[in-house]
């Protein structure tokens, strides 16, 4: 009852005209990105973070969270109609809605989108509400062992779970994390690693690295690779037809597990959208009920990709918002715009900010349903900017990452760092050290940190404190067992 | 054995800098408390964890150059394994070009240098200008308009909507940008 009182107040918070407007401009931005060629949704989500700085914290999260939902949502279009992913959370979209989209039916194969991504949106939004506020009541109880177990849990499962190689994404990690502890120490006002250079004093703000690694760093590959985009040839016009409620019914068993997928997916750090995706698709394939029709066009093959992408979207706010754990690279920047304005997301923030919790909370269920009304009706208008030269698109990408950049702090040395952060990040792409657990260790490194020497002065230096308490114990256990589980299986693999 | 050793490369070079940094670690001046451990046991642990990692693949690549497959992540198989099921999907491998990228890169670091000299409108047209010629596009009419109104509408949303306030380079430059903020009413 609590929580649907709040969760009401939330939904008054969210029609009030400015953060309409803010998610309304989300939902557009994200819609955009997803489409537009050369610009993923992680990017998109960092250029807008400069434009939320003069905001009020409410309308800057609606809106960052509004483009972060929409993106899972869009790129299915161009998927469908040109054969052209407009995010990897799409490429599963090639197969059925491409397919359906060549036996003349791009409507039907846009409507089953919609509906997936309306019931997966909707669904785990309400999980959301539902989980949010018994998990932060627990996290409550929580000492700093616990914090730093759970923080540990969450960056071992970002290496061990989502990454093509763990030596790699633990070196990623590492590196943020040893970034993170550039400058003067708080405790002992010690400096580290500043190498006598005065700005390194303040240390390596995060959003350099984010918007470096994540913005500069993929113009650069784009770049490489002379923004080379493959031709486009649309197989049908952009309008949708919507599925009877027949045949939605008929099709009700994969609406539910790519939901349940999604959310679970997006719960677990260091799997987002893209794995909710593929994964769903996957399931669908190897025991939904037409798993030997998939590929050739059919419902199934759209609806269970879909669901679980947007699906994921409202699993992921459930550890950010609760323990301040962002899972995704999406939701890393959502958790540093909270930090720029002042705001550590975690069971506190029920108490302190209720408010702006649950306006976010509500800002989910509207956006969810504002994405599907545009994008029923504006889809046909929106396609129109993959026309857009990329090179153009990445100029102003560029521009916007060193506005963006220099805007923090108004300090041309930050603007100097990331373009150090975007040849380090398209060196990580060269070389496959994945970037997301480099910006998760920038962000969480600090709390990692002042949770353990904490943990260290209150239980006299000892660390079997982790494993002793029966909380922090069984994270640890299972994050240790998250890292070691792939070296054991490749042990395995290789004796085979 | 060569191969084998371009694969150890990066992790000898990313592990010769944890070293370097572990050795700067140990010399990070503070005042010791007694029983409580100092600002240098942090990255010590961060840096220890760097190198063993960086040491176990240069030896898991030199003791069996053959094995190329490291310990990968459970999902990141699962969804692997579901696009090798569609091959179609598969995106060609693009052509990629060297110079274009050190181009773009010394490009951005040119601008970013002059910046603080000409200030941000007259340093952004010409580099977006610049930068869409540098990418191959040649209609050089539609990049001119796009590069001049795209850097003032940029100029106008920052330092009039959301009141960041932009660099205005160096004097005589500064008088344009002063110039151009009066006519746009940016006060």
């Amino acid at each position: 009852m609590e929580v649907l009182e709040a969760l009401g107040v939330g939904f008054v918070h969210v029609f009030a005209p400015t953060n309409l407007a803010a998610l309304f401009v989300g939902l557009l931005l994200g819609l955009l990105v997803a489409v537009l060629p050369g610009l993923t949704l992680v990017m998109g989500v960092v250029l807008a973070l400069p434009f939320t700085y003069s905001m009020h914290v409410t309308p800057a999260i609606i809106l960052l969270t509004a483009m972060y939902v929409a993106g899972t949502y869009a790129g299915a279009w161009t998927s469908i109609l040109f054969h052209v992913p407009g995010e990897p959370i799409d490429v599963p979209m090639l197969w059925d809605g491409h397919a359906m989209a060549r036996k003349g039916e791009a409507a039907k194969a846009l409507g089953w989108t919609l509906s997936a991504a309306l019931v997966g949106g909707l669904a785990a939004a309400t999980v959301m509400v539902a989980l949010a506020q018994p998990v932060a009541r627990i996290a409550l109880t929580f000492s700093t062992p616990e914090y730093f177990a759970i923080i540990f849990f969450g960056l071992a499962s970002v290496v061990s779970l989502g990454g093509a190689s763990l030596a790699n994404a633990l070196i990623s990690l590492c590196a943020g994390l040893l970034i993170a502890t550039v400058g003067v120490d708080d405790t002992y006002g010690a400096h580290r690693f500043t190498f006598g250079v005065p700005i390194l004093s303040d240390g390596i703000d995060y959003l350099v690295v984010m918007v470096g690694a994540f913005g500069l760093g993929e113009v650069f590959v784009r770049m490489e690779q002379r923004f080379r985009s493959l031709p486009l040839q649309s197989v049908g016009d952009a309008s949708t037809r919507l599925p009877s409620l027949r045949e939605a019914a008929a099709v009700k068993g994969t609406y539910a597990r790519g939901t349940l997928l999604g959310i679970l997916i997006g719960l677990v750090p260091g799997a987002g959208a893209t794995v909710a995706s593929f994964l769903s698709y996957g399931v669908e394939a190897q025991y939904g009920r037409r798993k030997a029709l998939m590929g050739s066009g059919i419902p199934e093959g759209i609806v269970a990709p879909q669901t679980a992408a947007t699906a994921s979207v409202g699993g992921a706010m459930i550890p950010l918002m609760t323990m301040g754990i962002p899972g995704s690279g999406a939701t890393a920047i959502i958790l540093g715009a909270f930090l720029l304005h002042g705001l550590q997301p975690g069971p506190q923030v029920f108490e302190t900010s209720r408010e702006i919790v649950y306006a976010v909370f509500a800002s989910l269920f509207v956006g969810v349903v504002g994405m599907c009304v545009i994008g029923f009706f504006a889809a046909r208008y929106l396609v129109k900017v993959l026309e857009l030269p990329e090179v153009i698109v990445s100029a102003y990408v560029v521009m916007c990452c060193i506005l963006g950049a220099f805007a923090a702090r108004n300090n041309i040395t930050d603007v100097w760092l990331i373009v150090v952060f975007g040849v380090v990040g398209y060196l990580c792409e060269r070389f496959r050290f994945p970037i997301t657990p480099m910006v998760l260790g920038v962000i969480l490194g600090p709390l990692a940190e002042t949770n353990f020497m904490t943990t260290m002065i209150s239980f006299g230096n000892d660390w079997t404190v982790f494993f002793t308490r029966p909380i922090s114990g069984t994270i640890m256990v299972i994050a240790l067992l998250t890292i070691v589980y792939p070296i054991f299986r490749q042990l395995r693999k290789r004796a085979t | 054995m060569r191969r084998a050793l371009v694969r150890v490369l990066p992790y000898a070079l990313v592990g010769s800098l944890a070293a370097w940094l572990f050795y700067a670690a140990t010399q990070i001046d503070f005042h010791r408390r007694p029983g409580t451990l100092g600002p240098d046991v942090w990255p010590k642990l961060v840096l220890g964890l760097m190198l063993a990692i960086c040491v176990y693949e240069i030896v898991r690549v030199l003791v069996s150059p053959q094995w190329r497959g490291g310990a990968a992540g459970v999902l990141q198989e699962m969804v692997e394994r579901t696009e090798q099921a569609h091959p179609d999907a598969a995106e060609p491998a693009a052509p990629k070009s060297l110079p274009l990228l050190l181009g773009g890169i010394a490009l951005t670091a040119v601008y970013v240098w002059l910046i603080q000299r000409l200030g941000f409108v007259l340093a952004t047209a010409p580099y977006v200008f610049a930068f869409i010629a540098l990418g191959g596009y040649r209609r050089w009419l539609v990049n001119a308009v796009t590069s001049v109104l795209g850097t003032l509408a940029m100029m106008f949303f920052f330092m009039k909507v959301v009141y960041v306030s932009l660099p205005i380079g160096a004097e005589p430059f500064a008088q344009v940008t002063i110039a151009l903020m009066r006519l746009m009413g940016i006060r």
